[in-house]
């Protein structure tokens, strides 16, 4: 149902009402929004990175097929955008201190009760964080995917252009490498 | 079912992808290896840390503001960049540090070791040690003296 909506959306937007954007742009803003916070770790990177994102979108949006799916091809040039945030210029890298992992902790969990429980969960939460940022950026994308973003092996496989078969080694590799990481961080408290 | 296999198929199993055929012997696996199990307890924890993670939403007036950038014809930051340019500024930095580097060796060679000696000497400005002849404290004690003996 979406996804003909979304291509209704596109059909309008290649026959001249540019105004349509809009309208993907408020479908898909928060979860590219998450998923740039979750690959980038500072929340104004991952603004800037959301906001090129949809730029480039519109930009290239003429050039979509409709055999692909909408979301999917945004989560392509939402990954490669925070790829190259991640691959910023030298100077960028040397005046910008880097807060990775640090900003992820941000309301409390309301479903927690005592406050040994809330501290607990936002420890767990900010080891999480800081393991992710450890992971290398391949596995780092595909854990993401998969499990903040919720999309099967198949459709990880079309934003990353690799095979399904990859997409399952890498899941699990990096479940394994974060086994271990958070069980170092567990161990350091 | 072999430890190897039965660990490439403990994400599979998590994410539900596990094909029915073997499903049963996946669990049969884990409920007579402690090591296997171990590891796959600990994806499931992993699984349920996630399921708990932050959700963002993006900032109030997000949307607005893309279509401003886009109406005032934003460029999008990085693209297009060639990866060559990237490094560019880099280079840029280490020929300027090695260009510093020659150029000083160079204006050093041209001084010779006594007369480089002297210069800083005559440059001295250490009041308690005897002032050396060519110094200007030197000129300036022996236009002194000359005055003192008028």
């Amino acid at each position: 149902m979406q996804k003909q909506e979304d291509l209704d959306f596109i059909a309008r937007f290649k026959s001249g009402d540019k105004s349509v954007f809009e309208e993907l742009v408020q479908r898909y803003q928060d979860r590219i929004y998450n998923l740039c916070r979750h690959m980038l770790g500072s929340a104004s990177d991952a603004e800037d990175a959301a906001q090129d994102t949809f730029i480039k979108a519109y930009q290239n949006l003429k050039k979509f097929r409709p055999e692909a799916s909408f979301y999917t091809w945004l989560y392509r040039i939402a990954v490669n955008t925070c790829l190259d945030y991640k691959k910023k210029p030298f100077f960028e890298s040397l005046f910008k201190s880097s807060t990775e992992g640090e900003e992820y902790i941000s309301e409390p969990v309301s479903d927690q009760p005592s406050p040994e429980k809330l501290f607990k969960s936002k420890q767990l939460g900010f080891a999480l964080s800081k393991s992710l940022g450890k992971l290398s950026l391949k596995l780092r994308t595909v854990i993401i995917l998969k499990e903040i973003e919720g999309l099967s092996y198949e459709e990880i496989s079309e934003v990353l252009d690799v095979s399904v078969g990859t997409v399952k080694s890498r899941i699990s590799r990096a479940r394994d490498e974060l086994r271990i990481l958070l069980k170092d961080f567990t161990e350091q408290k | 079912m072999k430890c190897s296999k039965a660990h490439k198929l403990i994400s599979l199993y998590i994410d539900g992808e596990l094909p029915e055929q073997d499903m049963k012997i996946f669990e049969d696996h884990m409920n007579i290896c402690h090591k296997c199990r171990a590891e796959f307890e600990g994806s499931r924890e992993l699984h349920k840390l996630f399921i708990k993670a932050d959700e963002f939403k993006a900032p109030y007036g997000f949307h607005t503001k893309v279509m401003a950038n886009i109406s005032s014809g934003k460029a999008v930051r990085f693209s297009g960049i060639p990866v060559f340019l990237r490094f560019a500024e880099a280079a840029a930095i280490i020929v300027v540090i090695v260009f510093g580097i020659l150029s000083g060796s160079t204006v050093l060679k041209g001084y010779p070791t006594d007369k480089t000696r002297d210069v800083m000497a005559s440059l001295s400005l250490d009041v308690f040690d005897s002032a050396p002849p060519d110094s200007l404290a030197g000129a300036y004690l022996a236009m002194m003296e000359v005055r003192n003996e008028k």
